[in-house]
């Protein structure tokens, strides 16, 4: 995948990665590698986000080694696909440690790969950093070498609701989540009914919430349900290519009402399948946003992604892609402000180094603002509600999921 | 709500029912339970709505899915089925799994995990039940369901082709002696169940306005529960297991939601295989005649 050089300008005048500040200081870490891991599912279910997401990774590999690397290091990504599998995440994280000797890890993307392979990151001393993972709690199970960079659904949903509520005059909202997926299942059966309570906004299927399981076609007998039961608004706690099935089917029963749920609802193909109805959801980069940092990277990545084969020649770069940049992006960052010496003996020491870093890190500006994380391991970042409606999202609310004293 | 459940209960039964139809033709003649008849489902409705999607007429949509299908229902055969014809029988059981994976992934470079998606308001017509309404892509499923039922169980029942796979489901080395041509026959068989396979994939994409490579799994599981409710030596049977098995997947999700209806289908389909195993319509014998 060649990059043009008007690319390699967007990107570096980011300010994203640090190639131009590398370059004048090239020379300490020379004839080294810099050895990133990172665990996507370019096959199974997520396959879209996981080409799209490895796709990212070479386009910034090669604007990195293009610029002359990081003081004279080069980048070098060890790309693996997982699948989604739980299982085939917890393998890869210790093929990545002990045969790879890689640095750090970007991914695994689900939170269902998340839980079983950041034990395993824990147990290597290997810094991981998910791009997607939002189910509440996971990294903080497996602290102090997990981290994502992402929001909790829990945090997310304190502004969304509100919104939902006032802007859609919701009294009540009926459920349906993915009985599969556990980030779905937590926010489906335990985030969002504590939140409508908290909203005072009434669960209309309290007790009997709607299911499906991943892959089903016909939610056609739990869409009659929720329409029987009258709500302002429905909860799809899913990913957006099961959400594509529920959305289509209230539609096919005349059942448009405003749909809500967690940040793995955003993509262009939940657009298409019922353009009349709002989809309320919440970001941390969205295709289209405004912003200098953001839509450099946009400019950048959206060709890239659009001829790579395996993925729609009409693909808009997701929230996902944006995370895997900057995480890359905080790594690089490391490398530079950590000591690291890259040395093999230092290996363990280096990967200390970087954990250290991400504990601490306060000067790294991703591309919605300034990223730090909290005890927990979780992203402080800048966030946005939206609301996707008529083949476009549109950002209606900002905020940032301030810990402590950091705030965006 | 009632009847309106009963709608989409009828409607769900009769997509297994179709699906069902080609592992019936398969298992039920040859013994042979291919698994990638879900997957031939799943290429179908990816073909079907392809051409749909570049405006060519729905019967050419419909005519290229069944096509596209049945031939790789023939490669399955000789890729999977005839090299390991006298292999114990869980050999071309996975070799047909293999089949199915392979599918899959050739679905996922073609045309990428996302669902591809007809635009919202094809097929939108709806006719008024009263408390309910049937859209008119599920009317013509059901009718088709029925259709493609009737026609399969005439052919093996009434047809010289049929007669001539009865046979070679009796006895292979007999049949060809009576001069049964049965490796064009086998061919066959796996063609008209890919065919079946293909037509079912396109008129259920066309109802659900999308499909994603992983359709077929979920659809593919249901549809051999059908097969053996209804019983796998019988062409009928599908007809009766399939809404049952709609019906109850509708109720149980309903009130139980999705892990408790997997376990009212596939309790289902054991409490029949306990008291009996025939099938409902199954014959008690195992050369019994099929349809």
């Amino acid at each position: 995948m060649l990059l043009s050089r008007r690319s390699l300008t967007l990107l570096a005048a980011a300010g994203v990665l640090p190639v131009a500040r590398a370059q004048a200081q090239a020379g300490r870490l020379a004839g080294r590698e810099i050895r990133i891991g990172a665990i996507v599912p370019s096959s199974g279910p997520f396959a879209e986000w996981g080409r799209a997401n490895a796709a990212t990774l070479r386009m910034v590999e090669e604007q990195v080694n293009g610029a002359g690397g990081v003081e004279g290091a080069k980048l070098k990504l060890f790309i693996y696909d997982d699948a989604a599998r739980p299982a085939q995440a917890a393998n890869l994280v210790r093929k990545l440690a002990d045969d790879d000797k890689v640095l750090a890890i970007a991914g695994p993307l689900t939170s269902s790969a998340c839980e079983v392979a950041f034990p395993v990151a824990n147990q290597a001393k290997l810094p991981a950093i998910s791009q997607a993972s939002s189910k509440p709690g996971t990294a903080a199970a497996n602290r102090p070498w997990a981290f994502r960079n992402t929001i909790d659904e829990a945090v997310l949903m304190r502004s969304a609701l509100p919104f939902l509520k006032t802007t859609y005059k919701v009294a009540k909202a009926a459920v349906i989540y993915d009985a599969k997926d556990a980030n779905s299942v937590s926010l489906g059966t335990r985030i969002m009914p504590e939140m409508l309570a908290e909203h005072g906004i009434a669960l209309a299927n309290a007790g009997n919430l709607a299911s499906f399981n991943t892959g089903d076609i016909d939610v056609s007998a739990q869409v009659t349900a929720l329409k029987g039961l009258n709500p302002d608004a429905v909860v799809c706690a899913a990913d957006y290519s099961q959400a594509v099935t529920v959305i289509r089917e209230m539609r096919r029963q005349g059942f448009v009402k405003p749909v809500i749920g967690g940040t793995p609802l955003i993509s262009s193909a939940i657009l298409r399948a019922a353009p009349d109805m709002p989809i309320i959801s919440t970001a941390t980069y969205y295709a289209g946003q405004e912003g200098e940092a953001a839509k450099r990277f946009t400019d950048a990545v959206t060709p890239v992604l659009r001829r790579t084969a395996g993925l729609p020649n009409t693909i808009e770069p997701s929230m996902y892609d944006a995370h895997m940049y900057e995480i890359v992006g905080i790594y690089l960052d490391a490398v530079r402000k950590a000591g690291i010496t890259l040395a093999d003996a230092d290996l363990e020491a280096d990967r200390g180094r970087i954990r250290g870093h991400l504990e601490h890190l306060t000067s790294y500006n991703g591309l919605s603002g300034p990223i730090h994380f909290n005890p927990d391991g979780d992203a402080v970042k800048t966030y946005f509600v939206v609301v996707g409606q008529n083949g476009r999202w549109t950002e209606k609310l900002r905020g940032c999921s301030t810990a402590g004293n950091l705030t965006c | 709500m009632l009847l309106q459940q009963v709608v989409n209960g009828l409607t769900l039964g009769a997509v297994y029912t179709l699906v069902a139809l080609g592992f019936s033709l398969v298992m039920g003649i040859l013994g042979v339970l291919n698994l990638a008849i879900a997957e031939l489902f799943m290429i179908g409705g990816y073909v079907g709505l392809t051409l749909v999607l570049a405006d060519y007429p729905l019967p050419v949509a419909v005519l290229a899915a069944a096509g596209v299908a049945a031939v790789l229902g023939v490669v399955v055969e000789k890729v999977a089925y005839q090299p390991l014809r006298r292999a114990p029988p869980i050999a071309p059981l996975l070799s047909t799994l293999g089949c199915s994976v392979i599918l899959q992934t050739v679905a996922v470079n073609i045309w990428g995990s996302d669902p591809l998606q007809l635009p919202p308001d094809l097929l939108d017509m709806r006719f008024d039940l009263g408390q309910a309404s049937i859209g008119l892509a599920q009317v013509v499923i059901i009718a088709v369901a029925v259709l493609l039922v009737a026609i399969l169980a005439l052919l093996v029942q009434r047809s010289s082709v049929g007669q001539a796979l009865r046979a070679i489901a009796e006895n292979r080395d007999v049949a060809r002696l009576l001069g049964v041509n049965a490796g064009r026959l086998t061919s066959a068989a796996f063609a008209i169940s890919g065919a079946l396979a293909g037509i079912a994939g396109v008129l259920i994409g066309l109802h659900y306005a999308a499909i994603t490579p992983y359709v077929g799994v979920e659809t593919g599981l249901k549809a051999i529960a059908v097969m053996v409710i209804g019983g796998t030596t019988s062409i009928w049977g599908v007809l009766l297991a399939g809404p049952l098995v709609g019906l109850v997947e509708v109720f149980s999700v309903v009130h139980g939601g999705a892990a408790f209806r997997d376990f009212a289908v596939y309790g289902l389909m054991i409490l029949v295989l306990l008291l009996r195993p025939q099938g409902l319509l199954g014959g008690r014998a195992a050369g019994a005649q099929r349809v």
